[in-house]
C-alpha cells in the first residue's frame, strides 16, 4: 500500500474508521444513550465528505493497481450517495426516537453501507466490486430488520437476505466465469479481451450472471421481488434509505461494469438492460395502480424509476450515462422529499401508510399538500417539474441511440404510471372526508420536504448545473 | 414587445392578484386585467408585421443539450390563438369580477387564471416542441388548481379527476411523439420541424409518432373516445368553464394539429384517423347535447361536437378545409364563450341551470335573452351570423369527401351532425327563454348589472359583425392564420354568404328544418332517449379504473404474494431465461478439449452419486434419512477426489462430512423428524420441473465450459514449481493454504471462530426466558434406546481417543510435505472429542473438559497472527514464511518452517470452533434432557447429579428445576 493509494481511498478510509470508532464508542458508553449523537455525527461526516469529494476536483486517479478508481464518475455518484444518506439519516432521527428504534447501530450500519457504496462506485475490479457490494448488502440486511419485535420487519430482513444471497451467488458465479475465460478480474483487462473480437462463451455467461446479480440490487424486473415486501416491512426511514443511496450506488456500479468492462459489446448487454428496463417500467407502473399502502406504492414507483434509469444505460452511449446520472440525482431528490412527508404521516402518534388517510389533505395543510403535489407531479414526470427533465433526458438518449420502441414503450409506461401519482393528488384535493392526520411534522422533515419540492420547480431553470457534472462523469466512464 | 415577454407577462402578473386581494376584489381583478391587457397590447403591436407575412421570433438557450430552448415565435396561427386567449381572458376577468361572490377566494382565482393564461399563450407562441410540451402540461396543472380551489362542489371532484387523468396522461404520451418527431427532423424547433415534411412522412416511425401526438391532442380537445371528461369538468365555476372548456384549453389540441399540419397532414393515415375521429365526435357530441337538461352540460357536449367539427376539417388535409377550420375556431370561440357566460348569468340569477325548471326568461331577462339567442342562432348555423359561414364551408368540404371510396357517408354524417347542432341550439333558446313565465324559479331572476353582461355582449357584437362582413372583420386574420397552418402559399377565396344553390346549402336547409322538427318532437324523443341504455362516461371511467385496480391487484397478488418460494421460483426462472439467452446468442465455437475417458469405477461412482441424490430428493421429508443420504453423497465426492489424485481434498471432505453430520444430528434432535408437505401436488410437480431444468441447465453449462480452454493455462504448474523453493513444502495444497494464500486462510480461521461464537451466543440466548421453558417442556418425539451409553461404544471411543489424537498430531506434522495439515488435523481432533460426547454423554464429557473452547479459538488466531507478524522481523511482508533445516542429535536432519506455527493456529482455531459449536448445541440438549433423561441420570448415577451441581449456577438451577418437576411427578404418582 503506497501513500498515493492511501490518499486516494482516504475518504472511504476515514468513513470506515469513523464507523468502527463509533461502534466502539457506542458499546462503551452503554448502548443507545449516544445513539442521537452518533446519528448527527454521521450526518456531519457524510456532509463533510460529500463537500470534500465534490469540491476536490483533480484528475482521475487509480489506486491498488486499478482496483479502485477515483474519477469524475465515482465522485458524482459518491456525492449523490453521501448527500442522500445524510438527508435520510437526518429526517429519520425523530421517527426512530419516538418509535424507540434509535439504536446506536443504526447510523453506524448506514455509514458502513455507505462505505460499501463508495467502494462499489469506485470499483475497477471484480473483487473490489464484490467487496463493496457485500459490505453494503450485509449492512442493509441488518437495518431492514431493525425493528426486531415486528414480524414484518424481521421477515423483510430475512427475505432480503435469502434472495440477496442467491443473487450474490449468481454474481459470484458470473465473476468467476469471467475470470476464468478472460483471465483477469480487472475491468481494464476484461475489456481488452472483449475488444479483441471473439467473445468467449464463458465471458458472455459471466456477463449475464453479473448483470442478474446487479439487477437484483437495483430491483429491476424480474429480480425485483424483494422490493415491495422489504419496503413495506422495514421501518420507514430504512425504506427511505433503500429507495435512495443504494439505488444510486448499484446503478453506478452497473454503469461502471458494463462500460468499463464490457464497453464494446453494447449489443450484448444493451438488449438485456433494455429488456429489464421495459419490464421494470411496466411492472412498476401497472402493479402500483392497486396499491393502498404508500410504502408499497413507493416500492413499485422505485421499480419503475429504475426502469427509466436503465433505459438511459441501455442506450450505451455517453449521453445515456449522463442521462442516467441526471435521472438518479433527480430521483433521489424527489424521493427524499416524498419520504420526508411519508415519515410525518401519523394519526394519534401512530404511523399511517394508507393512502386514503390523505383525503382532503389540502384543506388542512395547503402548503404541505402543494409541496406533495409538486413532488408527485414530478415523480410522474409531468412537465415542467424536474422529474420530466429526468425522464426526457433518458428517453432522448435512448432515442438517439436508435431504441425507438423502447422509448415508445417507456412513455406508455409513464402514462400508466402517472395514474397512481395523480390519484394521490386527487385524494389530497378532492377526496372524501376522513379522519385527519396529525399536523405534527419535525422541522428537519418539513425543511427537506419543502426544499425538495422547491428544487423540483426551481431546478427547471438550469437543473442546478447537474448536467455539467453528469456530463463530466459520463465522459470519464464512456470512452 | 418580445414574444417571450408576452408569454411571461401572465406568469409575472399572477403574483399581483394574490397580493392585492387584501385591498379588495376589484383591485385584484384590475391587476389581472391590466396584465392580460398589457400582454394583448404587446401582441397586437406585432399584428401588422405578422399580417405582412413576417414571423416575429425570440430565442434563448435554455438546456441546449436536451434540445430544449426557450424559442418563441409569432406567426399567423400564434397571433390568432394568442389574441383569442388574451382577449377572451380579459373578458372573463371582467365577467368573473361580477360573477364570483364575496366569499369566493377571488385572489387565488385570478392568480390561477393568469397562470393558466400564461401557459396557454406559451403553447401557442413557442417555437420548440419541448417548450410547447412544458406549457401544455402546465395548462393541465393550472386548470387542476383552478378547479381545485373551488371547494364547494362535491360533484366536481370526479370531473376534476377525470380531466386531470385524461389530459395529463395524454400529454405524457405526446412526449414520445414529440421526441420521435424531433429526432427525425434533427431539431426540436418547430420552425425546423415544419421544413422536414418529406423526412418525417417517409420515416418508418411516422405512424407511431403521429398516433402518440394525436393521443395528446385528442385527449386535450376531448375527441372521441376521450370526449367524456369535458362535460364532467363543467362542474367548475362558469368563468372557468367558459374560458378553459370552451374557448382556450380544449382548443390546444386543435392548435397542435394545426401547428403540425404542414408536416403531418396529407397522408391517408392522417385523414383516416383525424377526419374520422372528428366526424364521430361531431355526431356523438351533438346527439347527446340534445338530451341534456343542464344548460352547461348541453353547452359542453355542443363544445365537444364543434371541436369534432374543427378536427374533421383539419383531418381532411386540404387547404380550403384548413381555412374553414381556422375560421370556425374564431367563430366558435366567440359564440360559445358568449353562450357560456349567458348560461352563467342564468345560473347566477335563477340559481338553477336545469332546463326543466327554466323557461319564460325572455320577459324577465331581456338583455340576457338577446345575447343568448344571437349566440345560439349562430351556433345553429342561421344565415347572417358567423356560425353559418363556417358551417357552410364545412358542409361544402364534406360534400365532396370520399371515405374509403364511399361518396355519401361523410356528407350524410356531417349533415346529420349539423341537424343535431341546430336542434340543441334551438332547444337552448326555446326551453330556457321562451314559453310562459313561471313562478317557481328557485330565485326570482332579473337582468344582471352591466359589468356582467358586457363581456358576452361584446362577443355577440363580434358574432354579428363577422357574420355580416366576414372579410372586413376576420378576413385578414383568417388568411394569415390559415397561411401559417398550410405552410404558406395559400390563395384564399373571399368568405361570403351566397355561393349559389350548392349541395352545402341544401344540407344547411335540411339541418335547420330538421332541427326545428326535432325540437318539436323533443318530449317524445327524450322519453325514448331515457328508455335506451346510455353509456355513462363516469360509470365507464370508474369501471375502467376499478378493473385496472383489480387487474393490478391480481397481478401483484400473484407475483408478490409474500411467499418466499414464489420469489425464488421467479428468480430461478429469470436466471434460466438469462442463461438460455446467453446460450443461444453467444458464439460458442468448437470445443477445444477432449473428454477424459470414463473408467468403470468412475462410472459406477457417478451412478451411485445420481442414485444417492435422487434418494435425497425422494426421502427428504424424513430428515434423518436425508442427512444420511447427504453424507453418502459427501463420501462419494471424497472418493472421487481420491480418484482424481487429490488426497488433501478427500481428507478434508471426509472429516468435514463427519463433523457436520454429527452437528446436524444434534440440531435435528430438537426438530420434527419429518417435514410435512405444505404445497399441492401440482405445485410440487411444477417445482420439480423447474428444478430439473435448472439443474440440467447448470450441468450443461458446466459441461460446455469444461470442454473449452480457459484464458490461461492451469496455475497448478506455477505452484508445483514454486511450492518447495518458495514455501519449503512439497504438499502444494498445504503450502497454498499456509503460504501462497496465507492471508485467505488467516481470514477464514477468524471467520470460522466468529461463526462458532455466534452459534454459542445464539444457543446461549435460547437458554433463558420463554425458549428455555419450551426446551424443558420438550419431549423427544421418537422412542429412545433403553441404554443411552452402550458399553462397547463407550470403551471403544475412550480407547480410540488417544489414538485419534495421535493421528491428528501425525497428520498435522506431515502436512507440509504430504497430505494432511492443520485444518484436517483439527477436524480429526474434533472428531475424537465429538466421539466422547456421543458415547459418554454431554455431562460426563463436559465435566472433564479442562480448556475453554473460546480460549482455543483465541489461541489459534493469535498463533497464526504472531507467526505472520514474525515475518516482519525477518524483513519480509506479513505472513511470508521461512524455513530451514536443523539437525539436533539424535534425530535425523529435519525441516522446520514458520508455516508450522501458522498451521498450529489453524489447528487450534478449527478444534475450538467445532467444539464450541458442539458445546452450544449440547447445552441445549442438556437443558432439554432435564425433563426427560435427567431423571434417570440423576437418580441412577448420584455422581452425575453431584457433577451437575458442581459445574456451576446454571446446572444448579437446572437441578432445582428438575427437583421441582420430580416432586410434581411423585405427587401425581400418589
Amino acid at each position: 500500500m503506497t501513500s498515493a493509494d492511501f490518499s486516494t481511498v482516504l475518504p472511504e478510509f476515514l468513513l470506515a474508521v469513523f464507523a468502527m470508532a463509533a461502534l466502539l464508542g457506542g458499546v462503551w458508553t452503554g448502548k443507545d444513550k449516544t445513539a442521537g449523537a452518533i446519528l448527527w455525527a454521521t450526518v456531519a461526516v457524510f456532509l463533510g465528505l460529500a463537500a470534500w469529494i465534490g469540491l476536490n476536483g483533480g484528475p482521475a486517479r487509480a489506486a491498488f493497481g486499478g482496483m479502485f478508481l477515483d474519477d469524475a464518475f465515482a465522485r458524482f455518484s459518491k456525492v449523490a450517495v453521501l448527500l442522500s444518506g445524510a438527508a435520510v439519516l437526518a429526517m429519520s432521527a425523530d421517527y426512530m426516537t419516538r418509535r424507540g428504534l434509535l439504536r446506536f447501530e443504526y447510523p453506524i450500519l448506514v455509514a458502513l453501507a455507505v462505505v460499501g457504496m463508495m467502494m462499489m462506485v469506485s470499483a475497477g475490479d471484480l473483487i473490489a466490486l464484490y467487496m463493496g457490494l457485500e459490505l453494503q448488502s450485509l449492512a442493509l440486511y441488518v437495518v431492514a430488520s431493525l425493528r426486531r419485535d415486528s414480524a414484518k420487519s424481521s421477515e423483510a430482513g430475512l427475505k432480503y437476505f435469502v434472495l440477496g444471497s442467491l443473487s450474490s451467488g449468481l454474481l459470484l458465479y458470473g465473476a468467476s466465469l469471467v475470470y476464468g475465460f478472460a483471465g483477469t478480474t480487472s475491468f481494464a483487462g476484461i475489456i481488452t479481451v472483449v475488444e479483441a473480437g471473439h467473445l468467449p462463451l464463458g465471458v458472455l455467461f459471466g456477463l449475464v450472471f453479473l448483470l442478474t446479480g446487479l439487477a437484483f440490487k437495483v430491483s429491476a424486473v424480474p429480480f425485483h421481488m424483494w422490493t415491495p415486501d422489504v419496503y413495506e416491512g422495514s421501518p420507514t426511514p430504512v425504506t427511505a434509505f433503500f429507495a435512495t443511496a443504494p439505488k444510486v450506488a448499484a446503478m453506478a456500479l452497473l454503469a461502471r461494469l458494463v462500460h468499463d468492462a464490457f464497453g464494446q459489446v453494447p449489443g450484448e448487454w444493451g438488449q438485456i438492460v433494455g429488456l429489464m428496463a421495459v419490464a421494470s417500467m411496466f411492472l412498476g407502473a401497472v402493479a402500483a395502480i392497486g396499491q393502498r399502502n404508500i410504502k408499497r406504492l413507493m416500492a413499485y414507483s422505485s421499480i419503475a424509476h429504475m426502469g427509466f434509469a436503465l433505459l438511459g444505460l441501455a442506450a450505451g452511449t455517453e449521453a445515456g450515462v449522463q442521462a442516467m446520472l441526471i435521472y438518479m440525482a433527480i430521483y433521489v431528490a424527489m424521493n427524499i422529499g416524498t419520504f420526508a412527508f411519508i415519515l410525518s404521516m401519523e394519526r394519534d402518534g401512530q404511523p399511517v401508510t394508507d393512502i386514503a388517510a390523505l383525503n382532503l389533505y389540502s384543506r388542512r395543510e395547503p402548503l404541505k399538500a402543494m409541496a406533495m403535489l409538486v413532488l408527485l407531479f414530478s415523480l410522474a414526470g409531468v412537465p415542467p417539474m424536474l422529474g420530466f427533465f429526468a425522464k426526457f433526458a433518458v428517453l432522448k438518449a435512448a432515442l438517439d441511440a436508435g431504441y425507438v420502441w423502447l422509448v415508445v414503450l417507456g412513455v406508455i409506461a409513464s402514462v400508466i404510471g402517472a395514474f397512481y401519482y395523480l390519484r394521490i393528488v386527487f385524494f389530497m384535493y378532492f377526496g372524501s372526508e376522513t379522519e385527519a392526520l396529525d399536523t405534527r411534522m419535525p422541522a428537519v422533515q418539513w425543511v427537506l420536504l419543502m426544499a425538495s419540492a422547491l428544487v423540483m420547480i426551481a431546478g427547471v431553470v438550469n437543473l442546478f448545473g447537474v448536467e455539467g457534472a453528469a456530463a463530466a462523469a459520463a465522459s470519464a466512464l464512456v470512452r | 414587445m418580445s414574444p417571450a415577454l408576452i408569454a411571461a407577462l401572465p406568469f409575472l402578473g399572477a403574483l399581483l392578484p394574490a397580493l392585492l386581494i387584501r385591498t379588495g376584489r376589484t383591485n385584484a381583478a384590475v391587476a389581472a386585467a391590466a396584465t392580460s391587457g398589457l400582454a394583448l397590447l404587446g401582441l397586437l403591436l406585432h399584428a401588422p408585421a405578422v399580417m405582412r407575412g413576417e414571423v416575429i421570433t425570440a430565442r434563448y438557450d435554455w438546456l441546449p443539450w436536451l434540445g430544449l430552448n426557450a424559442n418563441f415565435m409569432i406567426d399567423g396561427l400564434g397571433l390568432l390563438f394568442a389574441t383569442l386567449i388574451l382577449g377572451i381572458g380579459l373578458l372573463i376577468i371582467l365577467y368573473a369580477r361580477f360573477y364570483l361572490s364575496k366569499d369566493d377566494p377571488a385572489g387565488q382565482f385570478y392568480t390561477y387564471l393568469l397562470l393558466f393564461q400564461g401557459a396557454m399563450v406559451g403553447i401557442v407562441l413557442s417555437d420548440n416542441i419541448l417548450l410547447l410540451l412544458i406549457f401544455w402540461e402546465l395548462t393541465s396543472l393550472s386548470s387542476f388548481l383552478l378547479i381545485g380551489y373551488w371547494k364547494h362542489l362535491p360533484e366536481g371532484r370526479q370531473g376534476a379527476r377525470m380531466a386531470l387523468t385524461v389530459t395529463g396522461m395524454g400529454g405524457l404520451a405526446m412526449i414520445a411523439g414529440m421526441l420521435i418527431l424531433g429526432n427525425i427532423a434533427g431539431s426540436h424547433d418547430i420552425s425546423a420541424i415544419l421544413q422536414a415534411k418529406e423526412a418525417i412522412q417517409a420515416s418508418p416511425f411516422y405512424l407511431p409518432a403521429l398516433i402518440l401526438i394525436l393521443i395528446g391532442a385528442f385527449t386535450k380537445s376531448a375527441q372521441f373516445p376521450f370526449h367524456f371528461w369535458l362535460p364532467h369538468a363543467m362542474a367548475a365555476p362558469t368563468p372557468v368553464s367558459a374560458y378553459l372548456h370552451s374557448a382556450t384549453m380544449v382548443k390546444a389540441g386543435l392548435f397542435l394539429m394545426a401547428r403540425l399540419w404542414p408536416v403531418l397532414a396529407g397522408t391517408p393515415e392522417w385523414f383516416y384517423i383525424v377526419a374520422t375521429v372528428g366526424l364521430i365526435t361531431m355526431l356523438v357530441g351533438a346527439k347527446i347535447a340534445i338530451f341534456k337538461d343542464d344548460l352547461k352540460a348541453l353547452l359542453a357536449f355542443s363544445t365537444v361536437s364543434h371541436l369534432g367539427l374543427i378536427t374533421f376539417l383539419l383531418g381532411l388535409g386540404t387547404k380550403a378545409a384548413a381555412v374553414a377550420a381556422v375560421f370556425h375556431i374564431i367563430n366558435h370561440a366567440t359564440f360559445k364563450a358568449a353562450l357560456f357566460m349567458s348560461a352563467g348569468i342564468v345560473d347566477h340569477e335563477t340559481h338553477t341551470r336545469d332546463l326543466k325548471r327554466l323557461g319564460g326568461l325572455r320577459h324577465l331577462m331581456p338583455i340576457t335573452f338577446t345575447i343568448a339567442t344571437i349566440a345560439a342562432l349562430s351556433m345553429a348555423g342561421i344565415p347572417l351570423l358567423n356560425g353559418f359561414l363556417s358551417k357552410e364551408m364545412m358542409l361544402e368540404e364534406a360534400s365532396h369527401t370520399l371515405w374509403a371510396g364511399n361518396a355519401w357517408i361523410v356528407p350524410a354524417v356531417a349533415a346529420l351532425a349539423a341537424l343535431f347542432s341546430a336542434a340543441y341550439s334551438f332547444r337552448y333558446i326555446a326551453h330556457a327563454f321562451l314559453g310562459p313565465v313561471r313562478d317557481d324559479y328557485p330565485h326570482h331572476p332579473h337582468d344582471p348589472g352591466f359589468g356582467m353582461w358586457a363581456a358576452p355582449a361584446f362577443l355577440v357584437v363580434l358574432v354579428v359583425a363577422i357574420g355580416l362582413m366576414p372579410m372586413t372583420f376576420a378576413g385578414e386574420i383568417v388568411r394569415t392564420a390559415a397561411n401559417a397552418v398550410v405552410g404558406g402559399g395559400l390563395e384564399m377565396y373571399p368568405i361570403k354568404h351566397w355561393h349559389g344553390l350548392t349541395p352545402a346549402l341544401w344540407m344547411s336547409v335540411v339541418a335547420v328544418v330538421g332541427g326545428l322538427l326535432l325540437l318539436s318532437l323533443h318530449p317524445r324523443l327524450n322519453a325514448i332517449w331515457l328508455a335506451m341504455p346510455r353509456p355513462e362516461a363516469k360509470v365507464i371511467f370508474d369501471a375502467i379504473i376499478a378493473a385496472a385496480a383489480r387487474g393490478a391487484q391480481a397481478l401483484t397478488g400473484r407475483l408478490h404474494n409474500g411467499s418466499m418460494s414464489r420469489y425464488l421460483l421467479i428468480f430461478v426462472i429469470a436466471a434460466l431465461g438469462a442463461g438460455y439467452w446467453a446460450w443461444t446468442t453467444g458464439q460458442q465455437g468448437a470445443p477445444t478439449r477432449a473428454l477424459t475417458p470414463a473408467t468403470p469405477v468412475a462410472f459406477a461412482a457417478w451412478i451411485m452419486l445420481i442414485v444417492a441424490t435422487g434418494c435425497v430428493v425422494a426421502f427428504h421429508r424424513n430428515r434423518l434419512l436425508a442427512l444420511v443420504l447427504i453424507s453418502i453423497v459427501g463420501l462419494i465426492v471424497s472418493m472421487s477426489f481420491i480418484y482424481l489424485s487429490a488426497p488433501d481434498l478427500a481428507l478434508t471432505q471426509i472429516s468435514v462430512e463427519v463433523v457436520t453430520a454429527v452437528l446436524m444430528l444434534l440440531a435435528l434432535n430438537f426438530l420434527p423428524k419429518v417435514t410435512v408437505p405444505e404445497t399441492s401436488v401440482l405445485k410440487r410437480r411444477f417445482d420439480a420441473v423447474v428444478a430439473v431444468v435448472g439443474g440440467l441447465g447448470a450441468g450443461l453449462l458446466i459441461y460446455a465450459l469444461m470442454l473449452r480452454d480457459f484464458a490461461f493455462p492451469s496455475m497448478s504448474e506455477y505452484h508445483l514449481a514454486n511450492s518447495y523453493t518458495g514455501g519449503g513444502g512439497t504438499n502444494v495444497v498445504n503450502v497454498i493454504l499456509v503460504d501462497f494464500r496465507g492471508y485467505d486462510t488467516y481470514g477464514e480461521v477468524i471467520v470460522l471462530g466468529i461463526a462458532a461464537l455466534v452459534i454459542f451466543a445464539l444457543t446461549e440466548a435460547l437458554l433463558t426466558g420463554a425458549s428455555s421453558r419450551k426446551l424443558i417442556a420438550w419431549r423427544p418425539d421418537v422412542v429412545r434406546a433403553g441404554d443411552k451409553h452402550p458399553l462397547m461404544l463407550l470403551v471403544a471411543t475412550r480407547v480410540m481417543m488417544p489414538i485419534a489424537l495421535m493421528m491428528a498430531v501425525f497428520i498435522f506434522l506431515r502436512g507440509h510435505n504430504l497430505p494432511g495439515g492443520g485444518f484436517i488435523a483439527g477436524l480429526i481432533a474434533a472428531v475424537a472429542l465429538v466421539m466422547q460426547y456421543m458415547a459418554s454423554g454431554y455431562a460426563w464429557t463436559q465435566a472433564r473438559q479442562r480448556v475453554y473452547y473460546h480460549v482455543l479459538i483465541a489461541l489459534g488466531v493469535l498463533a497464526a497472527g504472531i507467526t505472520g507478524i514474525g515475518a516482519w522481523f525477518n524483513g519480509v511482508p506479513f505472513l511470508t514464511s521461512d524455513f530451514g533445516y536443523f539437525r539436533i542429535p539424535p534425530f535425523e536432519k529435519f525441516e522446520l518452517a514458520t508455516a508450522m506455527g501458522f498451521d498450529l493456529g489453524v489447528f487450534l482455531g478449527v478444534v475450538g470452533s467445532v467444539m464450541l459449536a458442539l458445546g452450544g448445541l449440547s447445552r441445549l440438549a442438556r437443558r432439554a434432557a432435564v425433563g426427560d433423561e435427567g431423571f434417570h441420570v440423576v437418580a441412577e448415577k448420584p455422581d452425575a447429579r453431584a457433577l451437575a451441581e458442581q459445574t456451576g449456577p446454571l446446572e444448579v438451577g437446572l437441578a432445582g428445576e428438575w427437583r421441582r418437576s420430580a416432586r410434581l411427578g411423585a405427587e401425581e404418582d400418589k
